[in-house]
């Protein structure tokens, strides 16, 4: 005797059919509202990375934007925090919601990222540009499905706007398709006793130094006009002279460079041919810190635009301070000086030495970070494994744990000592100012 | 110690030295040239050729951004340009960079083939340009053959193009290394995306000659596809098997691509990437790589300019890796090096080196040229004792014999400097070598099935109990540059030369004995089968009959 199913069952069995077929009709992507703040966080990455020109004063740019983008689209849907509009150099205002109408915050902020990304990386590839427009429909078309025609469609709108808004402000900053003019082929460097010289062992073909006048762009914050200059340890080349032992402790130190120390040096190299810059990668700790303690999706929001502003910030300070002292490499006075046949563990990059680009912004996004969630937390950055062994080094990629946001900075600090380009002044006082660039960024008024 | 630069102090040490081995006779001899970048530090070189078969090897110049010019040799010790009139003048409307000759259409004279990274005439905001090659007329004049050859959709940032026979059929090939990403065809729409896309590494051109009908890319179907900032190639039989390999410098080894090395398969049409094995897979500022045997031993050895600290990579036999003797063989100096030449200058019997130096506009820092005299077991900088350490901005160098009176000159390409104060001229120069006092002798080739200057064919000497042997050079032997392609020999006081052996390209030897000293032997290639080519196809015919008779007898069993 065959078994004969139930009406009851039979529709049952139907409804099934037709769920199954309407879930294979679609692509099966779901994304509740803290995803998407880091899945843009994920693409921005990933341009970074993949875009030609690029170098870490442009990406540090860029982060600021993106990240400031991201909340603004976001900040209207929570009556207790404030928007920025208002507090930033030379940002009066932006774009308000309708009142009285609804939005999706989450669409609109999905929608600025894409016009945003679209307008500050508009030299990536056409297949990244592609990427782009896929997630920004993937999201679109996730989010639509439960929303109102109108809902979707003026929240869409609200966020380009708003892209569209910090756009057109950024383009008057001084770093506006500054990937453009990377190198100033006419400048004339200044030629005195410890001045920079184009490296011998050099991380760019260019003998120019990367965006001499980048310091001279508007920062964020107003706060960050008013940041004291360092003092800088005069130069001396007397053996015994405090100018002379940072230099003979960088190379005493790379004479015997522990392979732990090695691994450092190359992790934290981030050579903006290759990855996402230094400023990249702090915006990925960001990302990785708001993914395990799975933050709602304006935490991540402002996360990511408090991270972002303080790197561009510090690194416009850094640029500032780095062409104002115009300061000699290791790599040109230890070959003068102590040993002529030395050369560094990484290569030197295009640019003076004074203070570290590399500490300042590490520094400045432990302070954001520890600000936001406390001094202490548990990490494991993974972000280089699986590139390849690098043989010339004799040096592979091993991940680097942590348990306090401030060591992150520190170890980021130490990669360049122990790469032999920086001094330990370059990096303490890049740590210093870092951390005050930092500090000014707790101080805008995120809260009504 | 030895210094880092070279302090203008030391400048004043220079005319002091007595009997110097090279006099400057740059103004003498009326040479006026000057490289003239168009920005940072690229280029230039110097070819050396008979343009017009008078016996006195001339010199074509590159300018860059100035004219280049076409010095021919009076045969007096000066130099005449006559690049007005020579047909050449199109190269007015690019940034010239490095020159290379051959007889590329087998006509009985030397044509000429000139590298470019941009056009003059009007500003590109991405440098790129064709490569020109000219045909010889044979009148003293040149035409242009860019288009006719199939090189014009090859738009490219190109630095150095070098000859070579590399599938042994006498047709002149050609290998050129490009620095930056180079295009098929013209840029017609250029976006920001392009313009940040334009720095990357470039492929070079592995070119081959199809019989004087044109020149197809084979890098691809011969297994020589690569990236890197290419500062050009030599094509050298490293491991004496009688076909040119081929090896390439690239810039930024150590943060991009290696200079390579490729090994010829011929009679395959393939090479193989044997960098790795030979451990000249080198991860430096590659700018050239220098051939010559400077031991005697009958391999050939490769001195490689660089940023600071030269590579001298010596031969340790077949299969084995080079080694890096620069240390122990006393060239460990500190410059930034482009030009390299190997020669016996002072005629002693074993190969002395010359190189080259420059900063990196504009960066200009002055730094001597080396000389570094073979002493034997090591070698001795002399540069600025010997009158070869002018403090110009140097980029490519060739020697050559200026006069036809036995020994090799130079001639070193100077660049402008960028800047101004710079505390000497710097403008190219020709030292004309006057203190080599032993016996010497010359070999040209002629080919008739193989290339026709002996391009991919090597002399060897055998005198006194020395074995010397020289390839002729078909360009990249030094930056940018093309050497005398006729084979000089040093013989002290020998009073005649026991043996001269040709091994022609793909394998075919000659042999002459009991040859006078000091003259200019001009070997012709005598008709007969090849030596060593076809030899495999021998194994596989063999294989193949073997194959044929065991199936017979199978066949015949069943």
């Amino acid at each position: 005797m065959f078994f004969q199913p139930s009406l009851h069952l039979r529709a049952v069995a139907l409804l099934l059919f037709f769920f199954i077929l309407l879930q294979s009709c679609g692509n099966g992507v779901h994304y509740e509202d803290r995803d998407v703040p880091s899945v843009w966080a994920d693409m921005t990455l990933k341009l970074s990375k993949e875009t030609p020109g690029n170098s870490p004063t442009y990406a540090s740019r860029c982060l600021g934007y993106i990240g400031l983008t991201m909340y603004e689209c976001m900040v209207p849907d929570y009556p207790e925090r404030r928007s920025l509009a208002g507090q930033l150099s030379q940002l009066t205002s932006l774009p308000i919601p309708d009142p009285g109408n609804d939005y999706n915050y989450v669409l609109a902020m999905s929608a600025g990222q894409a016009k945003i990304l679209r307008s500050v990386y508009n030299h990536t590839s056409d297949a990244n540009k592609v990427s782009i427009d896929s997630l920004e429909m993937e999201i679109e078309n996730y989010l639509r499905s439960s929303l109102p025609t109108e809902v979707a469609d003026r929240s869409v709108s609200f966020g380009k706007r708003m892209a569209a808004a910090i756009f057109e402000w950024s383009k008057s900053d001084g770093g506006h398709r500054a990937y453009l003019r990377n190198f100033e082929k006419g400048m004339v460097h200044p030629d005195l006793p410890g001045s920079w010289k184009p490296p011998l062992f050099a991380q760019s073909f260019s003998h120019h130094p990367l965006h001499p006048f980048w310091g001279r762009n508007r920062p964020f914050l107003p706060a960050n006009y008013e940041v004291e200059e360092p003092s800088f340890i005069p130069y001396d080349t007397t053996s015994g002279s405090a100018y002379y032992e940072q230099m003979k402790a960088v190379y005493e130190t790379d004479l015997v460079l522990t392979q732990e120390q090695k691994e450092v040096a190359l992790w934290w190299g981030d050579d903006p041919d290759d990855t996402f810059t230094p400023p990249g990668h702090s915006y990925y700790i960001a990302g990785m810190v708001l993914r395990a303690n799975d933050e709602d999706a304006i935490t991540r929001a402002e996360t990511f635009a408090r991270v972002g502003m303080a790197v561009a910030d510090a690194f416009i300070l850094c640029w500032r301070w780095k062409y104002q002292f115009f300061s000699e490499r290791p790599n040109t006075f230890v070959s003068a000086f102590i040993d002529e046949e030395w050369e560094s563990f990484w290569p030197d990059p295009p640019f003076p030495a004074f203070p570290s680009g590399h500490a300042i912004q590490a520094a400045a996004a432990a302070t954001v970070l520890a600000d936001l969630f406390g001094p202490d937390f548990v990490l494991t950055d993974r972000c280089h494994l699986g590139r390849r062994y690098d043989e010339e080094r004799e040096t592979g990629w091993v991940e680097r744990p942590f348990t306090k946001f401030w060591d992150v900075a520190l170890e980021t600090a130490d990669s360049r000592f122990y790469g032999g380009i920086h001094t330990a002044q370059d990096n303490d006082v890049g740590l210093v100012k870092g951390a005050e660039v930092g500090d000014n960024i707790g101080g805008l008024r995120w809260r009504r | 110690m030895r210094t880092l630069f070279f302090f203008l102090s030391l400048l004043s040490s220079v005319g002091l030295i007595a009997q110097a081995q090279f006099t400057d006779v740059t103004d003498s001899a009326g040479v006026r040239h000057q490289f003239k970048v168009l920005e940072g530090m690229f280029g230039g070189g110097a070819c050396v050729f008979d343009y017009n078969a008078d016996g006195f090897e001339d010199v074509y110049v590159t300018g860059g951004t100035n004219d280049d010019q076409l010095l021919r040799n009076n045969g007096d010790g000066t130099l005449t340009d006559v690049f007005s009139g020579s047909g050449l003048e199109l190269t007015r409307r690019f940034v010239t960079q490095g020159v290379a000759s051959a007889d590329v259409d087998r006509d009985g004279d030397v044509d000429l083939f000139v590298t470019t990274i941009t056009a003059r005439d009007s500003a590109r905001t991405i440098p790129r340009a064709r490569n020109l090659l000219f045909l010889n007329q044979g009148d003293g004049t040149f035409q242009d053959a860019t288009d006719a050859f199939g090189l014009t959709p090859l738009y490219s940032f190109s630095t150095g193009g070098s000859f070579g026979d590399f599938n042994a059929d006498g047709w002149p090939d050609l290998f050129v290394g490009n620095y930056f990403i180079g295009y098929e065809g013209k840029l017609n729409v250029i976006s920001d995306a392009t313009i940040v896309g334009a720095n990357q590494t470039a492929y070079d051109y592995l070119l081959l000659n199809e019989q004087g009908e044109g020149f197809t890319d084979v890098s691809e179907a011969y297994g020589a596809h690569h990236r890197g900032f290419g500062f050009g190639g030599v094509f050298t039989d490293y491991d004496n098997d009688g076909d040119q390999d081929l090896i390439v410098n690239n810039d930024f080894g150590y943060k991009a691509i290696p200079s390579l090395v490729y090994e010829n398969q011929f009679p395959r049409k393939a090479f193989r990437d044997i960098s790795k094995e030979l451990e000249l897979d080198l991860k430096i500022n590659a700018m050239g790589s220098a051939v010559g045997d400077h031991n005697g031993d009958g391999l050939l050895d490769y001195y490689m300019t660089n940023i600071r600290f030269n590579r001298f990579m010596v031969s340790q036999g077949a299969g084995e890796p080079f080694m890096n003797q620069t240390k122990p063989a006393d060239m460990n100096f500190v410059s930034i090096s482009w030009g390299a030449n190997w020669a016996d200058f002072d005629h002693d019997g074993d190969l002395d080196l010359f190189v080259s130096n420059g900063d990196l506009n504009p960066n200009c820092v002055p730094m001597a040229n080396f000389y570094f005299d073979n002493t034997g077991t090591t070698f001795r900088e002399i540069g600025k004792e010997n009158g070869a350490g002018d403090y110009g901005i140097g980029r490519g160098s060739v020697v050559f014999d200026l006069e036809n009176d036995g020994d090799l000159d130079v001639l070193v390409v100077n660049q402008e400097a960028v800047l101004p104060n710079y505390p000497v001229i710097s403008t190219t120069r020709l030292l004309r070598n006057d203190a080599a006092p032993g016996n010497w002798l010359k070999v040209a080739l002629r080919g008739k099935g193989a290339e026709r200057n002996g391009l991919g064919s090597r002399v060897t000497i055998f005198s006194n109990g020395r074995q010397m042997i020289r390839e002729i050079d078909g360009g990249g032997s030094s930056h940018l540059s093309q050497n005398s392609k006729i084979a000089h020999f040093g013989l002290g006081e020998a009073a005649s030369v026991d043996s001269v052996l040709v091994t022609w390209a793909g394998g075919k030897e000659q042999l002459l004995t009991g040859q006078a000293v000091n003259q200019l032997l001009t070997i012709e290639e005598v008709e007969g089968p090849p030596r060593k080519a076809g030899s495999w196809w021998w194994l596989v015919g063999l294989l193949a009959g073997l194959v044929a008779v065991g199936a017979f007898l199978g066949m015949k069993r069943s």
